[in-house]
């Protein structure tokens, strides 16, 4: 298990602002989950914000069509510096069943080269797979962020004997 | 007593309180408890290296691509699995031959790193043992050698090498190629 350090500019409360680049609506309705007395992430101090210039994160979900790619580019440099970007579900980590498409860009990580181009700077940015994702997956990701839990996941390269 | 009398007194919050007394803390403590996990739940896949013979079946099984297999340039063959790419059908568990593929419960795997997710099964190839060339994989070989012993003749040949000794065998049977 990898201890993983509180980043020092996420003080208290993270504020988040949701933006749907596309996804099939079963990752926002988890986020919904969340926010419901039952699963409770304001708890962790974390409320959805409507405008990216409240936001210290940026919660992507889908595999960020070429249609919402400029939109995205907007809303995450209206976002006052530090920001991290959370990418939220398979489509958002790694693009999904949707990873080659000719109509999006592939996920997060492929955002990030584009941003990179652009100049565009993210302090930090943390994955949380599933499809969708379970509501206690998105709070051990708010914990994983304030640094109330550790790092459950490594990679793992294994030889195979002769 | 409905919702309306509580909202239409100037005491309604005091009866607000007696009904939420009386539900009790509906929220979880998740981070600091157990998950509420249900026994069909599905979460990432496990792979048994002691197992997986490197066939590929789950590879063309998996809808996302989740699973891939590589080949190196020095004929190594490599099953990567990326978590998050994975849609955790779980078909991969289905299509296995040897059972190698296990599914487990586990989801926490929110991650600030993306090498993270990458799980690699580095698989040793076979070795033509004719023109030296690198084919398949060693485990592979011992499986279907374990399935049918009569290929053990013939299976550590490449598909070239193979085709070759075949129209060898064709040729002196029907008296040498002509012209």
């Amino acid at each position: 298990m990898v201890e993983v350090g509180k980043p020092r500019f996420l003080g208290r409360s993270i504020w988040v602002f949701h933006l749907n680049t596309g996804s099939c609506n079963g990752c926002d309705i988890e986020v919904l989950d969340v926010l419901t007395p039952y699963h409770d992430a304001e708890r962790f101090g974390v409320k959805l914000v409507v405008s990216p210039r409240h936001a210290d994160a940026a919660l992507l979900t889908g595999p960020i069509t070429l249609e919402s790619l400029p939109k995205v580019i907007r809303a995450i440099e209206a976002m006052p510096r530090p920001r991290i970007i959370v990418a939220l579900g398979s489509c958002a980590c790694g693009g999904n069943i949707w990873y080659k498409s000719y109509s999006v860009v592939g996920g997060v990580p492929e955002l990030l080269k584009i941003l990179e181009e652009r100049g565009v700077v993210v302090d930090g940015v943390y994955y949380v797979p599933g499809c969708p994702v379970r509501p206690e997956s998105i709070i051990y990701a708010i914990a994983l962020i304030k640094g109330l839990a550790s790092k459950k996941v490594r990679a793992k390269v294994k030889r195979v004997g002769g | 007593m409905g919702l309306r009398d509580i909202r239409g007194s100037r005491l309604g919050f005091l009866r607000a309180l007696v009904i939420a007394g009386r539900r009790g803390r509906v929220t979880r403590r998740y981070p600091y408890e157990e998950p509420l996990l249900t026994s069909d739940f599905r979460g990432r896949i496990d792979i048994d290296e002691t197992k997986c013979i490197g066939c590929g079946a789950c590879v063309n099984a998996c809808p996302p691509n989740a699973l891939e297999l590589l080949r190196s340039r020095d004929g190594y063959v490599s099953l990567r699995y990326f978590v998050g790419r994975c849609i955790f059908c779980w078909r991969c568990v289905d299509v296995c031959p040897t059972g190698a593929i296990r599914g487990t419960r586990e989801f926490e795997l929110a991650t600030d790193d993306l090498s993270d997710l990458y799980d690699v099964l580095i698989h040793e190839p076979m070795k033509c043992r004719e023109c030296g060339s690198l084919f398949s994989t060693k485990r592979m070989g011992e499986y279907v050698v374990s399935k049918s012993p009569v290929v053990e003749n013939y299976v550590d040949l490449d598909p070239g090498c193979r085709r070759e000794r075949l129209l060898k065998a064709i040729e002196g049977r029907f008296g040498g190629r002509s012209g």
